[in-house]
């Protein structure tokens, strides 16, 4: 056993560094623990505090303010967030004041220095709200960070800031920042009004092609329909990238652009096929039944289906009519989707 | 005992000590993978910073359960669905050839009468703009059929059915005439991969929600386990992590308590899902190397199922299979994919409290490892086999499919080596304190690295249950699961492959009623 004595010495060595570390990471778990008790404590406390100040009525906020400690200011800076936010686009002033009153900006600008990121975050969501000029140039060095969250949070408070200054700044960001969520932006773009961002949209959607296209079209359509109608039309009569070419059918408003739209019934990939039925379903004009009726035997049920509920979906033709269509169809498949949305339209249920 | 036998006996104590040592230091290396990739999780998705107008485009989405004897559950499983709360749909986003369609939930249960309901209650309060709900009745033989027709307004509904993967006969579809996004397929018995390739067939939208019947969703588990689609177009499919429901309490649909099990085996359980199965498998997918997405729930590309034949059927593991078959389809056809696990507490499901179920789940998952390992055992060191191929295939084959094996043959050659007197008792007793050390060590790491992330049980009260559950599940239950494996090992390898079935698991199902009323229910299983 001589051999083997250094390995049990080494293994009950080990087994006793293990057991050690074990016990380490029991005691810091527990520390963290009691650490996080506290600091949930501190924060309810101050939002306990400073919640029924702020959601006081305009005028009831002017006298008796507590100090706005250093301890307070998360709790502080969640309630002003919560209170805006659920305020809308409702009247501020009297926020605006309890904040130059409690000294809110400069202790918002300490928080953008914060380690925590959940801190800064606040801090940009808060800074937002002050609509503070001097806020700008803060906020701006923070439009580039890598976290979207923090880069969105920052594009959303310099618009709120000001954003007719904010606006290119914005766009040139939605164009290089493919990990910004459409649904986001679209929200901040539509906040800052179409007047604001349809021009500077407008000018980086034409120059655009590919994913990008596709990305700013839907955001220009968005915020201004009108704006985005020309390019709508220049890209379906094109019809050189079906990726944005799906995105102009399922954007596009207007029934006069469906000459760019018909072709496309005939189009190679089933996806374009199914949304360009869509559309015609949406959009269509007297005729466009019959072209609908076509797609019923297409070799896509997506194509059939959208095709039957386009035509289910055209004032001029509506259940009988589609009942009519049915019996003179002499494809079995064709005959099944009109089955299939006519018993969807009985049950009021449709994808 | 010979000087040969006393040597061989040696030379596999060193073999064991080693692996011992490789496979407790790879866990932990996984650890620590994987809490960097939750810390930056955590922070850029967690917490709502986006004001409640900016809500991120979540895709629509369909819900599938199959149900088999689904009488008492599914109606409230059902409900809990159409309470789904998610920002409205916006666009479709189109990449890769293809629409970005709506997600469908499948739920594949087969007598789940009591549960299934509280699940589909809890799917209808998700946070999520457009889906659908598919049920799958795989051929029930209680009253699941007829419960959820009557509790939904539901009638046959003349659906142009595409049998795109082959299956046993579907005899109807129903539609819901209350809730338009509730439909259900009434098929012939065929076993939960068979339910899930006829729901497949019958989903409308593009991304596939897969969740088992006895599952209780967080209200925002759908976009949250959507959002690598939104990420990374090239995503096929995502995982989420299941915890134990076991303890909780749940009340229409909603988890309204999260607590700890107050049964000894589910707690065990509990600490072993936190250290394998959240831990563990994010570990692997900053690699893209994730091997595993829990039938329990998981969000796939449908089109990526059906060009891969959908769910086998001759699998008991048809959830891990799809997965690695997904892996080596995209590595062989050299597509970009990525496979994400997301690790928020999401899905809650009830885990066995009796030795018997247990037995039976784990023996079944051993099995099914070994029947998704095997057959694509051409991902091993291939050429393209990138991360996956080169260390997640290795680490499943060495420390998954054979640990046990080693494990169980290390301590018996252990005591056999005392009691032949060829090692002392103390070294047996310190190979013992270190084997046990080092699994209390990685369950107490696995403990703090939920402190540092989701602080699900947030008293110290329950870090200290959890740590004492640590230290004993490490002696007795840990041997007793790997032996159980061993034994799963051993019917795959006699009879082969099993058919994908519905496994049988007792459950109290207590955590539905908050005043613990539930009676013993024999139901089925979740996988992996």
């Amino acid at each position: 056993m001589n051999r083997a004595a250094p390995l049990v010495e080494f293994a009950f060595w080990l087994g006793v560094a293990v057991t050690a570390i074990t016990l380490l990471m029991l005691a810091v778990t527990l520390i963290m623990r009691r650490v996080a008790l506290r600091r949930d404590r501190i924060y309810l406390e101050a939002v306990a505090r400073w919640r029924p100040i702020l959601v006081a009525e305009p005028g009831g906020i002017a006298t008796g303010l507590p100090t706005l400690s250093a301890r307070d200011r998360s709790g502080f800076i969640r309630v002003w967030n919560d209170v805006h936010e659920s305020l809308g686009g409702g009247t501020t002033d009297h926020l605006a004041t309890l904040a130059r009153k409690v000294g809110l900006e400069p202790q918002l600008y300490s928080a953008l220095q914060s380690t925590s990121f959940h801190d800064r975050v606040m801090a940009v969501i808060a800074l937002g709200h002050v609509h503070s000029a001097v806020s700008f140039t803060h906020l701006a060095g923070l439009l580039d960070d890598k976290s979207p969250i923090m880069s969105l949070c920052t594009a959303r408070a310099l618009m709120q800031v000001d954003a007719q200054r904010a606006t290119p700044l914005l766009v040139a960001r939605i164009v290089e920042r493919s990990d910004w969520s459409q649904g986001s932006i679209a929200a901040i773009l539509q906040e800052a009004g179409s007047a604001r961002v349809s021009g500077p949209l407008t000018e980086a959607t034409l120059k655009a092609d590919g994913e990008l296209a596709s990305r700013l079209i839907r955001l220009l359509a968005g915020a201004s329909p009108d704006a985005a109608a020309p390019i709508i039309r220049a890209w379906l009569l094109a019809a050189s990238d079906e990726h944005v070419v799906s995105t102009c059918l399922q954007v596009m408003s207007n029934p006069a652009d469906l000459d760019g739209v018909r072709p496309l019934l005939a189009h190679p990939r089933w996806h374009v096929r199914m949304l360009a039925a869509a559309t015609l379903g949406r959009l269509g004009l007297p005729g466009d039944d019959q072209r609908l009726i076509a797609m019923l035997s297409d070799s896509q049920w997506w194509v059939r289906y959208r095709a039957a509920g386009g035509l289910l979906q055209l004032s001029f033709v509506g259940t009988e009519r589609l009942r009519q269509i049915q019996q003179t169809q002499s494809d079995p498949y064709a005959r099944d989707i009109i089955t299939h949305v006519l018993a969807e339209q009985a049950i009021g249920s449709t994808a | 005992m010979s000087a040969f036998w006393a040597q061989l006996f040696l030379m596999l104590e060193w073999a064991f000590f080693a692996y011992f040592l490789c496979i407790n230091a790879a866990y932990l290396a996984l650890h620590y993978v994987s809490v960097f990739s939750i810390l930056d999780y955590m922070r850029d998705h967690r917490t709502d910073y986006l004001p409640r107008d900016l809500p991120a485009y979540q895709p629509p989405i369909s819900i599938l359960i199959a149900a088999f004897n689904e009488e008492r559950s599914i109606n409230s499983t059902i409900h809990s669905l159409l309470q789904l709360d998610y920002p409205e749909f916006e666009v479709l986003i189109v990449n890769d050839g293809s629409t970005d369609a709506p997600l469908s939930i499948l739920i594949a249960a087969f007598n789940e009468e009591r549960s299934i309901n509280s699940t589909i209650h809890s799917l209808l309060q998700l946070d999520y703009p457009e889906f659908e709900v598919l049920i799958v009745n795989d051929g029930s033989t209680d009253a699941t059929l007829s419960s959820v027709i009557g509790e939904f307004s539901m009638v046959e509904f003349p659906e142009a059915y595409r049998q795109r993967i082959g299956t046993e006969k579907v005899r109807g579809i129903y539609a819901s005439t209350r809730y338009p996004n509730v439909r259900m397929v009434d098929k012939v018995n065929g076993g939960k991969a068979d339910a899930l390739n006829a729901g497949i067939n019958c989903v409308r939208y593009p991304l596939v929600c897969s969740i088992d019947a006895d599952c209780i969703l967080h209200p925002a588990s759908l976009g949250r386990v959507v959002r690598p689609f939104l990420e990374d177009s090239n995503t096929v499919a995502s995982g989420g992590v299941v915890r134990v429901l076991n303890g909780c309490t749940v009340k229409d649909g909603f988890l309204e308590k999260v607590e700890l099990p107050r049964q000894v085996l589910p707690m065990f359980q509990n600490v072993e899902y936190l250290r394998a199965f959240l831990f563990g498998r994010m570990g692997w997918s900053p690699s893209n190397a994730l091997l595993v997405i829990s039938g329990a729930f998981g969000v796939f590309r449908k089109e990526r199922v059906v060009a891969i034949g959908g769910y086998r059927t001759d699998t008991v593991g048809e959830d891990m299979d799809l997965v690695v078959r997904l892996h080596r389809r995209a590595r062989e056809g050299r597509r970009p994919y990525r496979i994400t696990f997301v690790p928020d507490p999401i899905c809650w499901t009830e885990v066995p409290s009796d030795l018997k179920s247990l037995m039976g789940q784990r023996m079944r998952w051993q099995r099914g490892l070994a029947e998704s390992l095997i057959p694509n055992v051409g991902l091993l060191f291939s050429r393209r086999g990138g991360a996956v191929g080169w260390l997640a295939f290795p680490f499943m084959l060495l420390f998954e499919l054979l640990g046990p094996i080693v494990e169980i043959v290390g301590y018996i050659a252990m005591i056999i080596l005392w009691w032949f007197h060829v090692i002392p008792l103390q070294v047996f007793l310190v190979f013992l304190f270190l084997a046990v050390g080092m699994g209390i060590m990685l369950s107490t790491n696995a403990i703090f690295l939920e402190e540092l992330s989701f602080q699900m049980y947030p008293r110290v009260g329950q870090q200290l249950r959890l740590f004492l559950a640590a230290v004993f599940e490490n002696i007795g239950y840990r041997q007793l699961i790997a032996f159980w494996r061993v034994i799963g090992m051993f019917k795959w390898l006699f009879s082969g492959n099993a058919r994908s079935h519905w496994g049988e698991i007792a459950r109290d199902g207590s955590w539905q009623h908050p005043n613990g009323a539930g009676a013993g229910d024999t139901r089925k299983g979740g996988g992996s």
